[in-house]
C-alpha cells in the first residue's frame, strides 16, 4: 500500500478538504468572492518554494500557513514523527502522508518539554524539503517568545517562580497581583540558593533522556542544556492560583510551566513502591514517560494514548517513579476498581497502602503515604456528605499529593476540573486520555489547568506494531420488512419506533448470521449490546444466549461472566447498558451493537476499548501477519429509520477517535484515511433460508404483534439507577433523564440512601426508583433535599 | 369499454413503497393519489404527485441523517 503514486492523490484530497473548510469560514466572515479567490490562489501556489538539492532525503513539506506534511515512507519518518508530534498538532494521519498544523498551543507544549525556539526552527529546517517560509519562522518566534520562560517549581513545599531571564521576572514583579504574592526577598533567595544548589548537583547525573538518532540530537541537547543560570523568587502558596491566573495569555502572557523536583522532596514521605519486573513498558509507553521525566523532574501534562494501548501502565509507572502519595481520579466506580487492580498488578504496592474511595467503597486511608483511587464526582461533590466520606475527603484535602493522576481528562466537565484541582494540593498532575477532542471545546482549559500535551501516539503505528488490535468496523444495513415499516410510519406508533426498528426481522437475521459465523467459523468471543431492553430479551431468548441487564443479580452476573471468560460453550453474551458502568466488560474480539442510542462517546469508547486490546500471538498481529483483522465491531442498522441518525453519530465517533473529519461521503473517506470501515448491505446472504429465524412471513408477523402489544414502558430504553459516580457527557447524551440528572445533581445521591438498587423482580420494573426530591417525605426533604 | 388513466409507474424498494402508501393513507379521500399497488416494490400513481413524493422522501431522509453541526 505504501507507494508514491497514491500519495499525490491523497495529499490533494486533504488540500481539497481544507479548501472547503476555509471557503466556508470565509463565507461566514463575509470575504468577497474575488478576494477569496485571490487569497486561495496565493496560499496554494507553492511554485515559488525552492526545493533543496537533496530534497528526496528529507521527509517534510512545510507551508507558509503553518501546515506541515510528512511522508511516512521516508527513512527518517520515525525521527521526524517524534519531532513533529512534539511541536505540532496532528490533523489527519492516513497511511502514507500525515498532515500537521503548527498552533500556539502545540508550540507551548513543545517549549514545555524543553525544546527551544531556535532548536525547533533548526530541526524543522533540516527536515524540510524546502527552505522554511519566513511566515512560519515568524510564527514560531511569535508563539514561543513568552512560553516556557517562567516556571513554577515546588521545592521543599515552597513555591518558586523561576526563570533564566531576569528581565522577565522583573516584568512579572511589576504586576500588582504577583508582587503581592511574593515572599520577602532576603529569606527566599537564600533558601532558594540552597535548594538550587542541591538541584544543580543532581542534574549532573545522567538524566532520563531518550536517545533519538541523527538529526534530532539537537532537540535533546536543548533539553539537557536547560540547566542554565536561573533566577527566582518565592511566592505565597495561598496566592499560587491567582499568580497562575495572572500569567495566562489573556493577562501577562507568560504561561508558567509546572515541575516537581520529587527527588529532592524530603518533606513528603516516600511511598515504597516499584514496578514489578514483569511490567515491561512498551516503546511508546517508555517514550511518553521520558517526556514527562525529561530532566529528572516531573512535568505536569497530558499523555494521549488510544483505548486499549495501556494507559494504566503509564499511570502506574509514573507513580512508581515519583514514589510519593498519589491521588488517582477515574470517571466511575468500575474504573476505580480497575485502577486499584492495575496498581496492584503492576507495582509492588502493599494492599494496605492503596485504598478506594467511592460511594459504596469507603476504605480508610492508613499510614503516611499511599495511593487513593477515587472518582471526580466524589472529590468535587459540593453537597452534604456522610460522616465517613467527610473524614476521607478532609484527609484528601489536607494532604499534599506527589502525583495527581487523572484518567479520561477529556470527558470531565471543565468546572469539575477546576474544583478538583483547587481542592487537592498536588505537586504534579498527569492527565491520561484517548483523545484530546473535547465535547465542550475546552482544550484551552486543559492546557492551563493540567499542562500541555506531553505525548500522543499514532493509532495506525500502534496497530501496525501489534500493540492494539486491528479492528474491522462495519455498519450492516438491514432493510426494514414491509410490515414493520408500515407500522413504523404510523403516527400512533411513534412511542414504539425504536422497538420496531430494533426488532426488524432482517436485522435479527443479520445478527444471528454474524453470531453463527463468528462462533463456528472463527471461534470468536462475541458481545452483543442492546440499549433497548425489550429487544435484548427477545434476541437473547430466541437465540438462547445468556444476557445481563440491570435486574440481573450479582451472583448471576458473576456466573455468566465467568462462563463467558472460561467456558468454550459460552461464546456469546448479551449486555444491556449496564455493561457500560456497572460491570467490568469482559474481553472479546467481536462486538455487535443491535441498538445504540448514540449516548456518550465515552460509552462507545469503552465498548471499542474492549476489543482493541490486542489478543493472540504477536507475530500474527504484526503488519503482514496471518490475520488481517483480529477484532470486529458491527453496528446493525435498519435503513430508512431514525437508527441511521444514530449510526451516523457512531461514524462521527469513529472519526473522532481517529482524528478524522466527519464527512457525508464517509465510507470512501474513512478508507482513504487508512481506517478500515465498510458498509455491508447484503447480510444475511440471500441464499440463507429457514436455518435463520424469522424466515417465514407468519413468524415475522407474530413478532410484529408481540412488539405492538408490548406496553410502551417495556419497549423503551432501559432505565438504570443513576450511577453515583458516572460522569456523563451532557451534550451528547440522549437518555431520558430528569433535569436534575442533566445538571449533575442526581449524581450526588449516595448509595446508602439508595438501597433498592439491583433488587428488582420483574422486567417491567426497570424504571428508575423514585428519587424525585419533591416526592420525598418531609423529614428526608429537610435532610437531603 | 377500456378505461385508460394517465399515470406514473413508480419502482422503489420495500420500505419506500410503504412510505408512499402511508403518505397516501394520511391524505383525505379526495387527494389520494395511488391508482394501483402492483406489488411490494411497484405502484401506479397519478402524474401530478411526483414532485410531492420526491420532496417528502427527501425530507424524510433528511430527518434520518446526522449532519455535523457547523
Amino acid at each position: 500500500m505504501v507507494g508514491r503514486p497514491r500519495t499525490g492523490r491523497r495529499r490533494k484530497r486533504t488540500l481539497g478538504n481544507r479548501n472547503r473548510r476555509e471557503q466556508e469560514r470565509d463565507r461566514k466572515v463575509g470575504v468577497g468572492v474575488l478576494t477569496q479567490g485571490e487569497r486561495e490562489a496565493n496560499k496554494r501556489d507553492f511554485t515559488k518554494l525552492e526545493l533543496k538539492v537533496d530534497h528526496s532525503n528529507r521527509p517534510l513539506w512545510a507551508c507558509a500557513d503553518g501546515r506541515i506534511f510528512l511522508e511516512t515512507f521516508s527513512p527518517l519518518y520515525k525521527q521526524a514523527y517524534d519531532f513533529l508530534i512534539a511541536i505540532a498538532e496532528p490533523v489527519c494521519r492516513p497511511e502514507s502522508m500525515h498532515e500537521y498544523n503548527l498552533t500556539p498551543h502545540s508550540l507551548y507544549a513543545a517549549v514545555s518539554v524543553g525544546l527551544e525556539t531556535e532548536t525547533i526552527i533548526n530541526v524543522l529546517n533540516k527536515l524540510s524539503k524546502t527552505k522554511l517560509p519566513k511566515e512560519m519562522i515568524d510564527f514560531i518566534h511569535g508563539s514561543t517568545a513568552n512560553y516556557g520562560k517562567v516556571k513554577l517549581v515546588l521545592k521543599k513545599n515552597r513555591y518558586f517562580i523561576e526563570s533564566p531571564f531576569p528581565e522577565v521576572l522583573k516584568t512579572l514583579l511589576k504586576d500588582d497581583v504577583i508582587s503581592k504574592g511574593r515572599i520577602s526577598l532576603e529569606v527566599s533567595s537564600f533558601l532558594y540558593y540552597l535548594a538550587h544548589l542541591t538541584d544543580h548537583i543532581l542534574s549532573k547525573t545522567p538524566g532520563e533522556m531518550d536517545t533519538h538518532s541523527g538529526l534530532l540530537d539537537g532537540a535533546d541537547l536543548a533539553a539537557a542544556a536547560e540547566e542554565k543560570e536561573t533566577h527566582s523568587f518565592e511566592i505565597d502558596p495561598a496566592q499560587v492560583e491567582n499568580v497562575k491566573q495572572r500569567c495566562l495569555p489573556n493577562a501577562l502572557n507568560y504561561p508558567m510551566l509546572e515541575e516537581y523536583d520529587f527527588r529532592n522532596d524530603t518533606v513528603n514521605p516516600d511511598l515504597n513502591m516499584e514496578l514489578k519486573p514483569q511490567a515491561q513498558p512498551r516503546p511508546y509507553q517508555e517514550k511518553s514517560l521520558s517526556k514527562m521525566f525529561g530532566n529528572g523532574r516531573a512535568r505536569s501534562g497530558i499523555i494521549v494514548l488510544p483505548c486499549g494501548a495501556g494507559k494504566s501502565l503509564v499511570g502506574v509507572s509514573a507513580a512508581c517513579r515519583i514514589k510519593k502519595s498519589c491521588l488517582c481520579l477515574a470517571t466511575n466506580a468500575v474504573s476505580v476498581d480497575q485502577w486499584a487492580f492495575q496498581f496492584k498488578l503492576w507495582s509492588t504496592i502493599r494492599d494496605d497502602q492503596i485504598c478506594r474511595f467511592t460511594s459504596d467503597n469507603k476504605e480508610k486511608f492508613r499510614g503516611n503515604a499511599g495511593v487513593v483511587v477515587t472518582t471526580y464526582n466524589m472529590v468535587a461533590f459540593g453537597g452534604k456528605r456522610s460522616e465517613d466520606s467527610e473524614k476521607i475527603i478532609e484527609e484528601i484535602r489536607n494532604r499534599e499529593w506527589g502525583l495527581l493522576l487523572m484518567d479520561e481528562v477529556h470527558v470531565v466537565p471543565a468546572h469539575m476540573f477546576r474544583k478538583v484541582i483547587s481542592i487537592t494540593k498536588s505537586h504534579c498532575k498527569l492527565g491520561l486520555t484517548a483523545t484530546l477532542v473535547r465535547e465542550d471545546e475546552r482544550i484551552t482549559d486543559l492546557n492551563f489547568l493540567i499542562g500541555p500535551k506531553l505525548y500522543e501516539a499514532n493509532w495506525l503505528d500502534l496497530v501496525k506494531g501489534g500493540f492494539i488490535a486491528n479492528v474491522q468496523c462495519a455498519e450492516v444495513w438491514c432493510p426494514m420488512t414491509k410490515e414493520f415499516f408500515a407500522e413504523y410510519l404510523k403516527k400512533e406508533n411513534s412511542q414504539k419506533k425504536q422497538a420496531l426498528y430494533v426488532m426488524n426481522p432482517n436485522k435479527f437475521r443479520a445478527c444471528e448470521f454474524l453470531i453463527r459465523f463468528h462462533e463456528q467459523q472463527r471461534g470468536d468471543k462475541i458481545i452483543v449490546f442492546a440499549d433497548n431492553l425489550f429487544a435484548l430479551t427477545a434476541y437473547a431468548m430466541k437465540l438462547r444466549k445468556p444476557m445481563i441487564y440491570g435486574a440481573t443479580s450479582h451472583q448471576e452476573r458473576t456466573r455468566i461472566l465467568q462462563a463467558f471468560k472460561h467456558s468454550p460453550d459460552v461464546n456469546t453474551i448479551f449486555l444491556s447498558k449496564v455493561g457500560d458502568n456497572s460491570i467490568d466488560i469482559p474481553e472479546a474480539n467481536v462486538i455487535i451493537q443491535i441498538s445504540s442510542h448514540a449516548g456518550s462517546r465515552r460509552q462507545e469508547a469503552q465498548r471499542l476499548g474492549r476489543i482493541l486490546r490486542a489478543k493472540g500471538r504477536l507475530q500474527d498481529r504484526m503488519a503482514g501477519g496471518k490475520e488481517e483483522y483480529n477484532a470486529f465491531f458491527y453496528s446493525l442498522v435498519s435503513t430508512d429509520t431514525q437508527a441511521l441518525y444514530f449510526v451516523s453519530h457512531f461514524v462521527k465517533f469513529l472519526c473522532f477517535l481517529t482524528e478524522m473529519y466527519y464527512s457525508t461521503k464517509r465510507q470512501q473517506f474513512l478508507i482513504d484515511q487508512g481506517y478500515s470501515f465498510k458498509v455491508i448491505t447484503s447480510l444475511p446472504p440471500p441464499d440463507t433460508g429457514p436455518e435463520l429465524s424469522y424466515y417465514h412471513l407468519n413468524e415475522q408477523l407474530d413478532l410484529l404483534n408481540k412488539v405492538l402489544n408490548a406496553g410502551d414502558d417495556a419497549v423503551g430504553l432501559e432505565q438504570l439507577d443513576e450511577d453515583a459516580d458516572d460522569i456523563a457527557l451532557l451534550k451528547a447524551r440522549r437518555s431520558v433523564g430528569s433535569m436534575s440528572a442533566l445538571s449533575g445533581a442526581s449524581g450526588m445521591v449516595y448509595m446508602e440512601y439508595n438501597t433498592g438498587h439491583g433488587k428488582k423482580t420483574a422486567q417491567g420494573q426497570t424504571k428508575a426508583k423514585q428519587k424525585d426530591p419533591s416526592k420525598r417525605h418531609a423529614l428526608f426533604k429537610k435532610r437531603f433535599g | 369499454m377500456v378505461n385508460a388513466i394517465k399515470g406514473i409507474f413508480i419502482s422503489c424498494d420495500v420500505p419506500m413503497a410503504q412510505f408512499i402508501v402511508n403518505m397516501n393513507a394520511s391524505l383525505p379521500a379526495s387527494q389520494k393519489f395511488i391508482v394501483h399497488i402492483l406489488d411490494s416494490t411497484h405502484m401506479f400513481v397519478q402524474p401530478h404527485v411526483v414532485e410531492m413524493i420526491r420532496s417528502k422522501i427527501a425530507e424524510f431522509r433528511e430527518q434520518n441523517t446526522y449532519e455535523k453541526p457547523a
